[in-house]
């Protein structure tokens, strides 16, 4: 049995034609019609010249449609390149370049703005108003008696997610249909998750964990209920409407869920439906977990890690969460988590070592890019002819074997489950015409992850009015890659003869300045060695 | 001098980088104008600014969403108080 969605979806539709699958927005959608419109989808997508293997970017708000467009290309045997909405022109034009996309499907409302990208890509719409201009799939839809399925297996290519690496454009990670059931499967597995629940999904469907939300939905034939997270009393007023009983978070959510200026009065609502909650994307803070243990008395708390090259890696069991309360935990079900020293070697309790994932989970690789994909997902002697990924992350395991994160081997910035890349800051910043180096670097601040920082020089030697350069950064960057701290210096340390800037007294002396700790990973315990 | 409104979509300009046009009633989160993180700064700027105290079940989408309705919230909380 091929191990794919659109089987998974052709199985729950037939055993659970009639039950809700996905609610959004005062709409509903059941299995039944939810694979006959994506098969339609598909078929569209066929009529219109797509073809198999061709890569389809989905730039769209979270909506059923964009459920639709996304199940249309998995069963047109297509590629999903998700485009978060929120990208700037240049991203986006470097995701459609890169994946060599032949379409992008968007919504009618942000049409003007891709148009754009019209000589570089075709434009389909998804979701919104009929033009003349582009094909829009929901109008096509009612035309196509959907006949057809095409079937998959499970090698066949599913997604492309662009992540930020450290150095240059966010690298495409290739991840096969294979990898999304399986995926699937393994969460449900250990999260429990089953037909009766109701998940309420705030996260978006452009990164694998929200991804992986309408997969599990598919595969268990549960119901996903959308909601988009802005106050926290509307989030808690759908969750008691919808009966939800598994909530999928980020520490920045939590953070948000319990702003205390918003007022938020939990026992106002019934919430008493919850069986889990789950979390990943960085660390819950002992706030974090005393808010929802105090909000969701009887919900079992589930903390969670990965990267997108391996979906995820780790998952600590929620009545471990007072015992190692800053675990990452144990590997998650089908996949094997080693730590490695530099030789390959196994590391003994309390060494750290780099984070070593094998199993079901392990994508394709970098899209279009063998160099890098050849440093991290690479083979091990002891496990021939199989590919692992070699995570960069540094971590060490504890006599009882749970795993402890210590600090990625990269300097990217982790901010509101974000990976934001300080060489992309660093270039929209320098692109100020009085600003002539920049440099951008991680600062904690436990309710986001991260906070971006950056200092800079001037032509002159003086500092820009902040708002000056608030606005022009807020113009070309997205909000989340907008530094919250901006220091301005006279002139840069460098090192050496070459002229290289000394990055990390940079960042020092700015921290210094703005009165806090650089980010470095988390403290390791006394008695921790380096392999 | 400045409505009530002028004063908001000027914060909306400054904290966004959003220089399209500003329709009273259009839904700035689903426009994508504002996000989940500023619609709260937007409400906190609110209060402050006008003086005003919103309570629990002020501080939901709705209201803040629109600048018409926003407005229409300052208003009432005003000639509550």
């Amino acid at each position: 049995m091929p191990a794919s969605i659109p089987r998974f979806l052709a199985e729950t539709a037939q055993r659970l034609p009639d039950k809700v699958a996905i609610v959004s927005a005062g709409r509903s959608i059941t299995f039944g019609e939810l694979y006959r419109e994506s098969v339609a989808t598909a078929e569209c997508l066929r009529e219109i010249g797509l073809q198999s293997s061709d890569r389809i970017g989905i730039c769209m708000e979270k909506t059923v449609d964009q459920v639709l467009a996304i199940l249309g290309v998995l069963f047109a045997n297509a590629v999903v390149v998700p485009i978060l909405p929120r990208l700037k022109g240049p991203n986006i034009r470097h995701i459609i370049e890169n994946s060599g996309m032949a379409a992008m499907i968007t919504d009618s409302e942000r049409l003007t703005e891709v148009s754009e990208f019209a000589d570089l890509t075709r434009l389909v719409t998804g979701h919104g108003q009929i033009s003349e201009d582009w094909p829009n799939l929901p109008y096509l839809r009612r035309f196509i008696q959907p006949r057809n399925f095409f079937d998959r297996i499970g090698n066949d290519n599913a997604a492309i997610i662009y992540s930020s690496g450290s150095t240059g454009r966010p690298k495409g990670i290739l991840i096969a249909q294979r990898n999304l059931a399986e995926g699937a499967d393994i969460v449900a597995e250990y999260l429990g998750t089953n037909e009766d629940d109701r998940i309420g999904c705030m996260l978006s469907f452009n990164f694998d964990y929200g991804m992986n939300q309408i997969w599990q939905t598919i595969r268990q034939g549960c119901t996903l209920v959308l909601h988009d997270l802005a106050l926290p009393n509307d989030l808690f007023a759908m969750m008691a409407k919808e009966r939800i009983t598994a909530l999928p978070v980020m520490p920045v959510f939590i953070t948000k869920m319990f702003d205390r200026r918003l007022k938020v009065n939990t026992a106002a609502f019934d919430l008493s439906a919850l069986r889990y909650i789950c979390s990943t994307g960085g660390r819950l803070s002992a706030d974090m977990i005393s808010d929802l243990r105090g909000a969701f008395p009887k919900a079992r708390v589930f903390s969670m890690f990965g990267l997108t090259e391996a979906f995820r890696s780790t998952y600590l069991p929620p009545d471990k969460l007072d015992t190692h309360p800053t675990s990452v935990g144990r590997a998650i079900p089908d996949c094997q988590v080693m730590v490695l020293d530099e030789q390959g070697e196994e590391c003994a309790a309390n060494v750290v070592g780099e984070l070593v994932h094998r199993g079901a989970t392990v994508t394709k690789g970098y899209w279009n890019d063998p160099v890098n994909t050849a440093k991290s997902f690479r083979s091990h002697p002891r496990f021939p002819g199989e590919t692992l990924v070699y995570s960069g992350d540094k971590v060490y395991r504890d006599e009882e074997g749970f795993l402890y994160f210590v600090a990625r081997a990269d300097d990217m910035i982790k901010t509101k489950g974000f990976r934001v890349s300080p060489t992309e800051v660093e270039t929209e910043v320098a692109r100020h015409a009085e600003i002539v180096d920049a440099v951008a670097f991680a600062v904690p601040n436990i309710s986001v992850g991260e906070d971006v920082a950056c200092a800079y020089t001037t032509v002159d030697g003086k500092p820009i009015a902040e708002p000056v350069l608030r606005q022009f950064l807020k113009s070309n960057l997205p909000n989340h890659m907008v530094p919250a701290l901006l220091v301005h210096f006279d002139a840069f340390p460098v090192l050496g003869n070459a002229g290289k800037l000394d990055r990390k007294v940079i960042k020092l002396a700015a921290c210094e300045r703005l009165g806090l700790e650089a980010a470095g990973g988390d403290t390791p315990p006394p008695g921790l060695r380096n392999a | 001098m400045s409505t009530d409104i002028d004063i908001l979509a000027e914060y909306i300009r400054n904290e966004t980088g959003h220089a399209g046009p500003l329709d009273p009633d259009d839904d700035l989160l689903a426009a994508g104008v504002l996000d989940s993180f500023n619609i709260v700064s937007l409400a906190m700027f609110a209060q402050e600014r006008f003086g005003v105290e919103f309570e629990a079940e002020d501080l939901m989408r709705d209201n803040l969403a629109s600048l018409s309705s926003l407005a229409a919230l300052i208003a009432s909380r005003r000639s509550a108080a």
